[in-house]
């Protein structure tokens, strides 16, 4: 598992029953002064991730790269995708009628299968239920945003066979064969 | 503050300039605009570059303004980078010399100019910019003009899809050859060997050169230059008898310095140096310093572009390494260059969609999505095309007056246009290319939209003439007899390489010419060359 020294500290904070998005971020780390989301959130979107992405629960590497994803977005877009996750989270919550983490994976998949929540485009002859500007956003922004994150993980290089890709130094040789 | 030579700029053609002269013993102050960017910092900025972020990102964005006219818009964005370095930090490192017909096309073809040097003018100093910057290659490009010493490195080995390609081009006479780079095959000059990270513009390792690694420590090291970071030249003034005295330079916080010189040499690049002419426009020089022949600015130049991708049936193994290790002349040389414009191709190692584009593009989620991503990935291969611009006048780049940068500076505004003899070469060059593509098997061939290269070139060309250029031989400019305009600004013509390598041949040599000039009786090098 690859724990991040963040994760690490959020670990330990919650453990020691402080609220994990009240722990300063690092000098030169991203955002000091945005507001987070709360751990509850983000297990929240990693959930949903998690059945937009592949076909099971994540390992928790998996999971941690979704998370730094989510965090390093929320620093971006001047508060953008701040306010998407939070719409997401809002959505995930109302739809499931408690915490959307809270439920194991079968009834997630089920949950946003029946809500069509996992597909990106909207037909524009598509109804989209009670919460249509909710659900359009989630659709057409988040689903998109988190499946591109994970895609261009670690995680996503490994599902075409590469344990090496631009951004890891690795062996040279390698490019000249059908090695992956 | 005083100097013997001031040079404003810390890129390729600065940086190189200041060690060739402080090895000479001149005493040198190079006025660079933007900051230092630490080796150690580059792993942060290559997780930065892999989030589609620009990790060298002028910190005073406004210095970057810049505005667009005529048919074609030019944009600069990414395209140079401001800080010790300049923009050998985040070039791709392809050194190429230029072809000896290069430097001849109007004599050879009746068309633009000639240069008032030839290749065997900068022969040597071409195999001295070469051994500086650490280029590896091999001399196995049927038409590469002759050279007198063998490239320092071994070239980087084919990769896996330039098989395939070298298989294809074979039976249709088109021949590929390694492409030369600044970037260690092997160990060298105290940098490692490259180490296939993947993202050659933000090069964590120093396996790639760029002269704040190459040069500039180098020069530092020598005691005799000094470099002022954030110390960005808003003109320069002149002495009654019709010198520079003075680059006038300011701090971001704005306040005014002058730093006196026997010699200015202007290192900003082709866009920056016409700029920083037009702005030191005085009494004397009402339409821009050294501006006489009224062609400051004219002839702006780049590579136009395309890329042409195919997709193959099987898996070819794209992006485990940051550059391109085959490439084509072919077409930039064999060839009647007066009505077939000059293109370069350049054999893609890292062509199609990344995993997480064909992601966001499927539309599929769950499982399916993960069995797309796996099954579509790897299938494509690119061939990207440079060909060679003409001079045209009206290209060019001047001041906009009502857009200003953060220290109120008129931002430059490029006027370009693509004429019919660029464009018929590109058409040519679809087509080749298209015909390689097909010959491997691929499908779907499709090509992008027009590009533009990263290089800026022309601005204030190199001529005998005060009247039809800006420049002498020696790069000093005809009006000014204490200033010198180095890097591609200087360029005749374009060719259809890229112009680094040339640019820090002219360089070397405008260095031995200066000191010459300023120590008549030593000009040669007070200290050894590094080891190679
Ligand atoms: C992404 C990319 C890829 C490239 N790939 C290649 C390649 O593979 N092969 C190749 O040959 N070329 C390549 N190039 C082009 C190459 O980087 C340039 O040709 C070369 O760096 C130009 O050298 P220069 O010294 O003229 O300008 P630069 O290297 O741009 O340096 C100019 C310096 O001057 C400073 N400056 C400007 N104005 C002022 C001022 N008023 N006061 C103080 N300082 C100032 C700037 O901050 C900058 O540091 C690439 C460029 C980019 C951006
Ligand atoms: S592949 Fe590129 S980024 Fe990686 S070490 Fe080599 S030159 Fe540097």
């Amino acid at each position: 598992m690859r724990l991040t020294r963040r994760s690490l500290i959020l670990g330990v904070a919650a453990a020691l029953g402080f609220d994990p998005s009240a722990v300063p971020r690092s000098p030169g780390g991203r955002a000091d002064a945005a507001p987070a989301l709360s751990r509850s959130q983000l297990e929240d979107l990693v959930a949903f991730a998690e059945i937009l992405v592949g076909d099971g629960p994540l390992s928790p590497a998996e999971r941690d790269y979704l998370v730094e994803h989510i965090e390093r977005r929320t620093t971006q877009g001047g508060g953008y995708y701040l306010e998407l996750y939070r719409t997401s989270v809002g959505l995930l919550e109302r739809l499931a009628g408690t915490r959307f983490s809270g439920l194991d994976f079968s009834r997630r998949l089920a949950l946003i299968t029946h809500n069509r929540l996992s597909s990106s485009t909207v037909r524009p002859e598509e109804t989209l239920g009670r919460f249509p500007r909710e659900v359009r956003e989630v659709r057409t922004r988040a689903v998109p945003d988190l499946i591109g994150g994970y895609y261009a993980s670690p995680a996503g290089w490994a599902v075409v066979g590469y344990s090496a890709f631009p951004g890891t130094c690795g062996d040279l040789a390698r490019y000249t064969s059908s090695e992956r | 503050m005083e100097a013997e030579v001031a040079i404003v700029g810390a890129g390729a053609a600065g940086g190189i300039l200041a060690l060739a002269l402080a090895r000479r013993g001149i005493r040198v102050v190079v006025l660079e605009s933007g900051p230092r960017h630490d080796l150690a910092q580059r792993p942060e900025y290559v997780r930065r570059y892999v989030r589609g972020e620009n990790p060298w990102a002028t910190p005073l964005a406004s210095l970057d303004r810049y505005t667009v006219g005529g048919p074609v818009p030019y944009h600069l964005g990414g395209k140079r980078a401001r800080g010790v370095g300049g923009s050998t930090l985040h070039w791709e490192g392809y050194a190429l010399r230029l072809h000896a017909n290069d430097f001849r096309l109007k004599s050879l073809y009746g068309i633009a100019d000639d240069w008032p040097i030839s290749y065997q003018d900068l022969e040597g100093y071409y195999a001295e910019a070469e051994r500086m910057l650490g280029v590896a290659g091999v001399a196995d490009e049927p038409w590469a003009a002759p050279r007198s010493a063998a490239f320092p490195l071994p070239p980087f080995p084919f990769s896996y899809s330039d098989g395939l390609f070298t298989r294809a081009c074979q039976p249709l006479g088109i021949a590929l050859h390694h492409l030369p780079q600044a970037r260690n095959s092997v160990a060298y000059a105290g940098r490692p060997q490259c180490r296939a990270c993947g993202t050659c513009q933000v090069c964590p390792t120093g396996a790639k050169a760029s002269v704040d690694l190459t040069h500039v420590p180098q020069a530092e090291a020598t005691g005799n230059a000094q470099v002022l970071t954030e110390a960005t030249v808003l003109r320069l003034e002149l002495d009654r008898s019709g010198r520079v005295s003075a680059a006038v330079y300011a701090r971001p916080d704005k306040l005014q310095q002058r730093l006196n010189a026997r010699v200015f040499v202007l290192a900003g690049g082709a866009v920056e140096n016409a700029r920083l002419l037009l702005l030191s426009a005085s009494r004397e020089f009402p339409g821009g310093l050294a501006n006489r022949s009224g062609l400051v600015g004219k002839f702006f130049m780049s590579h136009p572009s395309i890329e042409v991708s195919g997709r193959a049936r099987e898996k070819v193994y794209p992006y485990r390494i940051g550059f391109s290790t085959a490439m084509s002349r072919q077409f930039a040389i064999e060839r009647d260059r007066a009505t077939r414009g000059a293109f370069l191709l350049e054999f893609l190692n890292s062509a199609g969609p990344t995993p997480d584009r064909i992601a966001v593009a499927s539309g599929q989620w769950g499982e399916p999505l993960r069995t797309r991503v796996r099954e579509e990935f790897g299938h494509w291969l690119g061939i990207r095309v440079y060909a060679e611009q003409l001079p045209d006048r009206v290209n060019a780049i001047s001041l906009n007056l009502n857009v200003r940068d953060h220290f109120g500076s008129p931002a430059p505004h490029i006027h370009y246009i693509v004429g019919k003899y660029e464009r018929r070469a590109l058409d040519e060059a679809k087509e080749v290319a298209g015909k390689i593509l097909a010959a491997i098997g691929l499908t779907d061939v499709r090509s992008t939209g027009l590009s533009f290269a990263a290089h800026q070139i022309g601005t204030h060309r190199m001529g005998a003439d005060p009247g039809t250029s800006v420049v002498d031989v020696d790069l000093k400019a005809h009006d000014v007899p204490n200033l010198y305009l180095v890097g591609s600004g200087c360029f005749v013509t374009a060719s259809a390489s890229p112009p680094t390598l040339t640019i820090a041949a002219l360089a070397v040599r405008a260095a031995q010419h200066i000191a010459a000039r300023l120590r008549p009786a030593s000009s040669g090098e007070s200290t050894a060359h590094p080891a190679g």
